[in-house]
């Protein structure tokens, strides 16, 4: 057994810090996301939000997450305590895993080595990445029946109904970007926007729209966030938990938005491409790190979550269901069709 | 009904709704931010009661005991003595701001305008007796030029006042 220098980097050192920066990207990400919210929806509401904590307050997430460490760590009697303890685990880990599929941004040739900017390939990733991060409904079903109380429960009976009727018009939509590409690979979706030389999101407005709306309510976020309606159930399938069992579940909340936002971006406004892709005198943009492009592509999203809580009301939650199955799904279905007929005609 | 369609399918009222926040982000908050921007009490203010001075910073209180009669919560302990010129000030001054409502009676019964109300706002201590004021606090100088304030002032805390 000898090794050459070469054998320890590229079979090992390099995929290490791949992996750890698909994990600690989202976490990052996480902590910002939690300034950018209060910050955000403070300035929509005329207010200046939390500004204290180092420069602009943006080491208030961090002075919260202190706080949740320090918190007791309560666990009801009636409890079941191993399910208990695995759902918050169970949350965010199925949402990182599935961050190791999506590109952060282009390929770049280093001597003769190609280096990539995603953990892993895999000519299924988009399925790969929707099943993984549908994971996340275990550990709200099972955070809502352990914790043995009425809210938790209600919460979570809710969540899964919601998460169920969402996960058809988004499979759908992604159906369509499938067809176009001919490819369930990530990568290569992004690289036929390539060279198509343009974003699907405006080939296909339809399926950008409608996969936003079921992204929306896929991560119980406002208008859609009835499993955790602070109103009725006092705080939806984590009542019960306290401590940085409740932090799991606010990073795994963060973590599906910006996994959702990831592949909106991937999907339909081209990964690591720059804007213009194919314009003769912006070709420079080439030049910038797919990493750049995605960021800002990532961060627009971000803050169009925020934005969208700051506007709109809640839904009611038949109208929620109806939304989905009057609306979404047909619409959905419709769009498949016509977006298979012109890929067949082309 | 075809308008109807067409702000259906476009999502137009959606989209009405998200440039109305976007037009709130872009105006001026509304949030003031309060150890160093301050607002200005209103005109009739009810602060904290001070004793206050003439132009030639005599004292006008003349210990008549008035606003200790008047009281309806029995704030004021006042002690009156006769000084050199042979007139009437008080040696003893308590008042209990725990008993204060702010009805405003001691103003209003106060025959040498003596005691009024100043636009002090800030009343928490950290200990129960600080509550008791006595006669120097009461004529607290620095505090009545300012008319509120005071040591916040003094101490360069207080950038900006805000009407």
């Amino acid at each position: 057994m000898n090794f050459t220098m070469d054998d320890i980097i590229f079979t090992f050192l390099i995929p290490v810090a791949k992996i750890l920066f698909g994990i600690l990207f989202p976490m990052i990400m996480v902590v910002v996301m939690v300034w950018v919210e209060r910050r955000v929806v403070a300035i929509i509401q005329e207010r200046l939000g939390p500004n204290r904590v180092g420069f602009q307050g943006i080491f208030q997430p961090i002075a919260d997450a202190i706080k949740l460490f320090f918190k007791e760590d309560i666990v009801q009697r009636q409890s079941d305590k191993l399910v208990f303890n695995i759902a918050p685990v169970l949350t965010l880990a199925s949402i990182l895993l599935a961050f190791c599929f999506i590109p952060f941004g282009s390929s770049m040739m280093i001597g003769s080595y190609n280096l990539t900017f995603w953990v892993a390939e895999s000519p299924v990733g988009l399925m790969l990445v929707l099943g993984i991060s549908s994971i996340a409904v275990l550990g709200i079903i099972f955070a809502g029946w352990s914790s043995n109380s009425k809210y938790p429960l209600m919460g979570a009976l809710r969540g899964v109904v919601q998460l169920l009727s969402y996960e058809i018009p988004m499979g759908l939509t992604v159906l369509t970007v499938v067809f176009m590409s001919k490819s369930m690979n990530l990568v290569d979706i992004v690289k036929t926007q390539n060279e198509m030389g343009i974003w699907f999101a405006f080939l296909m407005p339809v399926s950008c729209v409608v996969f936003w709306i079921a992204a929306v309510a896929d991560t119980n976020r406002c208008p859609f966030d009835l499993p955790e309606g602070e109103s009725e159930l006092v705080a939806g399938f984590h009542t019960e938990y306290s401590g940085l069992k409740f932090g799991y579940f606010y990073m795994g909340e963060y973590a599906h938005m910006i996994l959702v936002s990831s592949l909106m971006v991937t999907l339909f406004f081209g990964g690591g491409l720059p804007f213009f892709p194919n314009v003769g005198f912006l070709s420079f943009l080439h030049y910038i790190p797919g990493f750049f492009w995605y960021f800002i592509k990532l961060m627009f999203f971000l803050y169009f979550y925020v934005w969208i809580r700051g506007t709109y009301p809640r839904y009611r939650f038949d109208e929620l269901i109806k939304l989905a199955w009057k609306w979404l799904i047909p619409l959905s279905l419709a769009n498949i069709l016509v977006v298979a007929l012109i890929r067949m005609l082309i | 009904m075809i308008i109807k369609f067409i702000k259906k399918v476009f999502l137009i009222d959606l989209i009405i709704g998200l440039l109305v926040t976007l037009k709130y982000t872009l105006l001026p908050k509304a949030t003031i931010q309060y150890p160093e921007k301050v607002k200005q009490p209103s005109e009739r203010f009810r602060g904290l009661l001070r004793l206050y001075r003439n132009e030639e910073g005599k004292p006008l209180c003349i210990a008549c005991k008035m606003c200790q009669r008047t009281c309806p919560q029995n704030c004021f302990d006042i002690e009156g003595q006769k000084d050199e010129s042979n007139k009437m000030r008080p040696v003893k001054f308590d008042w209990i701001l725990e008993r204060c409502s702010f009805c405003g009676f001691c103003v209003e019964a106060c025959p040498s305008d003596a005691i009024r109300f100043s636009k002090e706002f800030r009343l928490s201590t950290l200990e129960r007796s600080k509550l008791i004021f006595g006669i120097s606090q009461m004529y607290n100088d620095y505090d009545v030029q300012n008319h509120f304030l005071g040591d916040s002032i003094k101490a360069g805390k207080i950038k900006e006042f805000i009407k």
